[in-house]
């Protein structure tokens, strides 16, 4: 299997699409000759709006390989990558990081903040780099919601690493953006703070309608989207509605083993 | 051992972060040795043409000056009889004797009257061909001069100013002009640094020159063989008694050199001088390089530290590295110095002062000198960062990257930093209010010193909060961005504060050297103003007198309502508390000079001290040796007799124009020296009818077309002149501050470009989110902006203080009017803006080409 495409084109959504992001036959490939590696081979996928998507796979599967060229971080060898409507492979430096600031939120692993900024400046920060006036009510009900009210004129280092990620989901989500990335967003946290900022994101959708595609390698993070891609060897090789952590983990025993035997 | 592997290892892993403090070192040491070969180049090609045009001994006229300086005050060598020559060729172990005659007090032009001097500075001399001239001089083309219508000259001179055989020439002394056409062209065998020479046949140059003929200035005597210079010397000192100046060729070439000696000692030790300012900038740079490497290193040493390593070790290997910067630098400091003595002796040439590259003298000290200087400076600079390397805890290896900030280390600072401005402040003060120069002057160079250092320390803290003021001004209009590249120069103050503080040095010093410069235009055109009383000064601008045709000239020009001689020469004094001062000036004038200089008196009538036997003297002359209206002083006149004159005038001290000129008529020096050796006028002052200012001017420049070397200016012109000379002086002034600025502005290149490298997870991450690369670099050249602005404001309100109050010290000197530059000062501001643009590029550059991806992979 190296497609997932499973959900059709046009919901009922209001004439918008029901898919946020898609990607065609896209191929990533380093270097050439003898010594190429294909990071992505032919991927499909679609990402279905309003949805959490997690994906997973080994080390050295393409999992965030994915990730970073459905947020135009990266470019593809081959293939096009769509989000809503607009076709994002070819598009100039300039383009993407407009698409970036006003359409993708991110959130990363580790630094997420700048040093410089205070909690508040730092989620305002996509906005204010746009020149765009922050949606007063709706900052509110983001600060809210991820519980940082009273921390908003910390700097990052006077804040835990469970509030900085907060922090990182907050300016994600303060922009309102189409689609939310987040690369292993949980992974320098202990399994509290790491349940408390998921929780977050799971609410983000189910409250607010928000799409989040989340890159992990841990089964529990997993288990709090609504589907979860496997990858392997650059390939979409499975997926998997409404997980739960023992059948994440299940399924990755079970690749686990058929790897080592083919 | 392993110490030395990783600074090595270090040292090329960084290379790139350690360029820039590499050029710095290497700016530094080729200024000083650049100055070090120049310097001794000239000294070496002066030596070589003294030894070659002395001959083994020289026999010279009383009263001429050991290094054959042959002009007195009125314009014409001091002479002897021909029948010296005889006596001397008389004496034991003489093989040969010639007379000469030369005079360096001459003007010659060419047929459309251009002025041949050198530009440059070098002398004009005229002389008669001899066989001393002929062994260091070759004929190259015509024939040595013959009879009084036949001039020689030096191919340099023929070269410059196109002249060919047959072309028509006018020497132009103190006797009159005399017409020649060019016979010959003779070129030097030995390097000529910059002298036009005319040669003539001994009759015509005795008589163009001195008026007369059977005269010589000097005797050139050549040894037979055995015979020593010394030896020779004696001989012939004993065939002429001590009624003549007698040299070997040896003392002559000393007293030459001792004459060229001055003035290369200054520039020597002027350019050192500057090569020190750019090495105290370079200093600041290199601080910052190795603190930014090791606070970016400071994991790395945390682990260093967790394995086993001493403090020591740690401390060591940062000075080693620093050391390798040392030796880098400097080797090829002193390769880029010989390139740029090369470079300044072909500046040197395009203004007229000819040096060869293969005089090119390397002493074995140039490069020892270039290389310990730069390489301990480096390691001396290198040492605080290497200490505080030491300082690092093996913890460090666990925790995120960056050092906390030491907070009691930031409030000793603070409080020294205070302690030494406000010192530096106290001391200003207090010069600004003594009561005599002199004992200011030890007080501003401790106020100058003291706020430098002082500034230097708090600079962080200024740091924090000028940039806050900077940002409020400049960078709230950029939104976000501005408030980014604010934030981020605030981060690490010290940083900030040592960037600015190296910009700073070079401004500071801008802004002070402005100041007194535009005050003294200010005070001189004050005073001219409120005392001069006469329409046009005719002088000459290398200090020449006037020729007595120039002055009938004047004279003669119709529409002048009066015409005012002004000589000096010198004299000892007897004053009535007993003491003698020899060699004193004395200045004496047209009694209408009263008219044409009012200046002020504290006690009688100045016109009286142009009365017979009668003079002026000034306050403080008067207050140190007892003078009062009436006191009588001896005056011996050079070349003259004694005077017993009465002061009849006590005038001011404390005016720039003929600052304590004493007064008297020319008729009363006169009376005590006698014709032939009354010194020529050095000014002449013209006064227009009223209402005919504008013909008048354009009389005299017609009367003087004849004498291209004397300079009529009216009051505006030389309010210009006055101008444009201190102009110059302070734009090569500035020229040589430029490279400490250069420094300065590397090391803000530096700071941005290893500020950038540690930011690259940021970077990568703004970028992420959506920084567009155009913000980005709009950032830090923000940052970069405000960096320079820090260190200009700092300068130029530091420079403005040591100005203020030098102005204010001199102002007992005559320098009454502070003047702030402000269009320089501003243009300085304005131009620091653009130094921070400038010095943003590449590192924006690089910083807006950054992968997004890896940057934010970046541990």
């Amino acid at each position: 299997m190296t497609s997932a495409v499973t959900i059709p084109r046009h919901g009922g959504t209001g004439g918008r699409t029901a898919v946020a992001a898609r990607a065609r036959q896209v191929v990533k490939a380093y270097g050439a000759g003898e010594t190429r590696v294909v990071a992505l081979d032919h991927v499909d996928v679609d990402i279905a709006r309003g949805q959490f998507t997690a994906i997973m796979g080994p080390s050295g599967s393409g999992k965030s390989t994915l990730m970073h060229c459905l947020a135009g971080l990266d470019t593809v060898s081959s293939g096009q990558i769509y989000l809503d409507e607009t076709e994002i492979t070819g598009l100039k430096d300039k383009k993407l990081t407009r698409l970036r600031r006003d359409r993708i939120g991110f959130i990363f692993q580790a630094f997420n903040l700048l040093p410089t900024l205070n909690a508040l400046e730092n989620i305002t920060l996509p906005m204010d780099i746009a020149g765009r006036k922050p949606d007063k009510q709706w900052l509110a009900r983001v600060v809210d919601t991820v519980g940082l009210s009273d921390r908003l004129k910390h700097r990052p280092t006077q804040l835990s690493g469970g509030q900085q990620q907060r922090v990182a989901v907050a300016r994600a989500l303060a922009a309102r953006p189409e689609i939310i990335f987040g690369d292993e967003p949980t992974g320098n946290l202990d399994s509290r703070a790491g349940a408390e900022v998921l929780g977050f994101l799971r609410r983000s959708v189910d409250e607010l309608g928000q799409t989040i595609v989340m890159v992990t390698h841990d089964p529990v993070a997993a288990s709090y989207a609504d589907r979860v891609l496997y990858l392997a060897d650059g390939r979409i090789v499975d997926e998997m509605y409404k997980p739960t952590a023992d059948a994440v983990l299940d399924r990755m025993k079970d690749f686990d083993a058929r790897g080592r035997t083919s | 051992m392993t110490v030395l592997k990783t600074s090595m290892r270090n040292f090329f892993a960084h290379k790139g972060r350690m360029a820039l403090s590499a050029v710095a070192v290497l700016l530094s040491v080729a200024f000083v040795c650049g100055t070090l070969v120049f310097t001794d180049t000239m000294n070496s090609t002066f030596d070589k043409l003294f030894q070659a045009t002395s001959s083994d001994v020289t026999v010279s006229a009383k009263g001429a000056s050991d290094s054959g300086e042959t002009t007195s005050d009125n314009g014409k060598p001091p002479v002897m009889p021909a029948s010296v020559v005889g006596k001397v060729r008389a004496a034991q172990g003489v093989k040969s004797a010639a007379g000469t005659v030369f005079s360096t007090s001459v003007t010659v032009v060419d047929a459309q009257k251009n002025n041949l001097s050198p530009k440059g500075g070098g002398p004009t001399i005229v002389g008669n061909w001899n066989s001393n001239d002929a062994r260091t001089m070759k004929i190259t083309s015509g024939t040595a001069p013959k009879g009084p219508d036949q001039v020689m000259v030096d191919k340099d001179t023929a070269d410059k100013h196109h002249l060919k055989l047959g072309d028509s020439l006018a020497v132009i002394s103190a006797v009159g002009t005399h017409n020649a056409k060019i016979s010959g062209i003779a070129d030097f065998q030995v390097t000529n640094p910059g002298a036009a020479i005319f040669y003539l046949d001994t009759r015509t140059a005795q008589e163009t020159l001195v008026g007369r003929t059977g005269v010589y200035t000097n005797v050139n005597v050549t040894a037979g063989s055995g015979v020593t210079d010394p030896q020779l010397k004696k001989n012939v000192v004993a065939a002429l008694g001590t009624g003549y100046k007698v040299q070997t060729a040896k003392e002559t070439a000393d007293a030459n050199q001792k004459n060229v000696e001055g003035f290369m000692n200054v520039m020597k030790y002027a350019m050192l001088g500057f090569a020190g300012i750019a090495f105290l900038v370079g200093i600041f740079l290199i601080i910052n390089t190795f603190s930014m490497l090791v606070a970016q290193r400071t994991r790395e040493i945390g682990l260093m530290r967790a394995i086993g390593s001493s403090r020591k070790q740690v401390n060591r290997s940062v000075l080693v590295e620093a050391l390798l910067l040392g030796v880098f630098g400097s080797v090829l400091g002193v390769g880029a110095g010989v390139g740029l003595a090369v470079g300044l002796m072909k500046l040197m040439g395009s203004i007229g002062m000819h040096l060869s590259t293969a005089d090119l003298t390397v002493a074995w000290t140039t490069p020892v000198v270039g290389l310990l200087l730069g390489v301990v400076v480096t390691v001396l600079a290198a040492y605080l960062p290497a200490r505080r390397a030491g300082k690092v805890s093996p913890m460090a290896a666990l925790r995120d990257a960056g050092a906390p900030a030491d907070a009691k280390a930031g409030r000793i600072r603070a409080l020294v930093g205070v302690v030494l401005t406000g010192a530096g402040g106290y001391c200003l003060y207090l010069a600004a209010n003594v009561d005599k120069a002199k004992d200011g002057s030890p007080w501003l160079g401790l106020g100058v010193v003291l706020s430098l250092i002082g500034f230097v320390v708090i600079g962080p803290l200024l740091a924090a909060a000028v940039v806050r003021v900077l940002g409020a001004v400049l960078l709230r209009m950029f939104g976000p961005v501005g408030r980014m590249a604010e934030r981020n120069a605030l981060r690490n103050p010290r940083r900030t504060g040592a960037t600015g503080a190296a910009l700073m040095i070079g401004l500071a010093l801008v802004a002070c050297l402005s100041v007194v410069g535009s005050s003294m235009v200010a005070s001189a055109t004050d005073q001219l103003d409120k005392t001069v009383g006469t329409d046009f000064i005719i002088q000459n601008d290398r200090g020449q007198q006037v020729t007595p045709q120039a002055v009938q000239a004047v004279k003669s020009t119709p529409g002048l309502e009066r015409v005012t001689e002004y000589r000096t020469t010198k004299a000892d004094y007897t004053t009535p508390d007993g003491k003698v001062l020899k060699d004193t000036d004395i200045t004496a004038a047209d009694p209408t000079y009263a008219t044409d200089l009012r200046k002020k008196t504290v006690a009688g009538n100045l016109k009286d001290a142009y009365l017979p036997d009668s003079m002026s003297v000034h306050e403080k002359f008067a207050k140190a040796h007892g003078i009062h209206l009436g006191s009588k002083i001896d005056v011996k006149f050079k070349d003259g007799a004694t005077a017993h004159l009465t002061v009849r005038a006590i005038t001011t001290s404390d005016d720039v124009i003929d600052q304590g000129a004493k007064y008297i008529s020319i008729a009363t020096l006169a009376k005590y020296v006698p014709a032939d050796r009354m010194p020529l006028d050095e000014l002449v002052f013209a006064t227009a009818k009223k209402g005919q200012q504008d013909a008048a001017y354009k009389a005299l420049k017609s009367s003087l077309h004849e004498y291209p070397q004397f300079k009529v200016r009216d009051q505006t012109d030389y309010k210009q002149a006055l101008k444009d000379q201190i102009g110059q002086l302070l734009n090569m002034i500035y020229g040589l501050l430029a490279l400490a600025i250069i420094v300065a502005i590397l090391g803000v290149v530096n700071t941005l470009a290893l500020s950038v490298v540690e930011r690259t997870r940021e970077i990568g991450l703004m970028r992420a989110i959506g920084l567009s690369r155009r913000q980005l670099r709009r950032m830090i050249r923000m940052e970069s902006v405000v960096i320079a602005l820090f260190g200009a404001l700092l300068g130029l309100g530091l420079g403005m203080g040591w100005g203020a109050t030098a102005q204010k010290l001199l102002a007992l000197e005559g320098l009454k009017v502070l003047e702030i530059p402000w269009p320089t000062l501003t243009a300085v501001f304005l131009g620091s803006a653009f130094v921070g643009l400038f010095a943003a590029l590449i590192p924006a550059f690089r910083a807006g080409r950054m992968n997004v991806l890896n940057a934010i992979a970046t541990e």
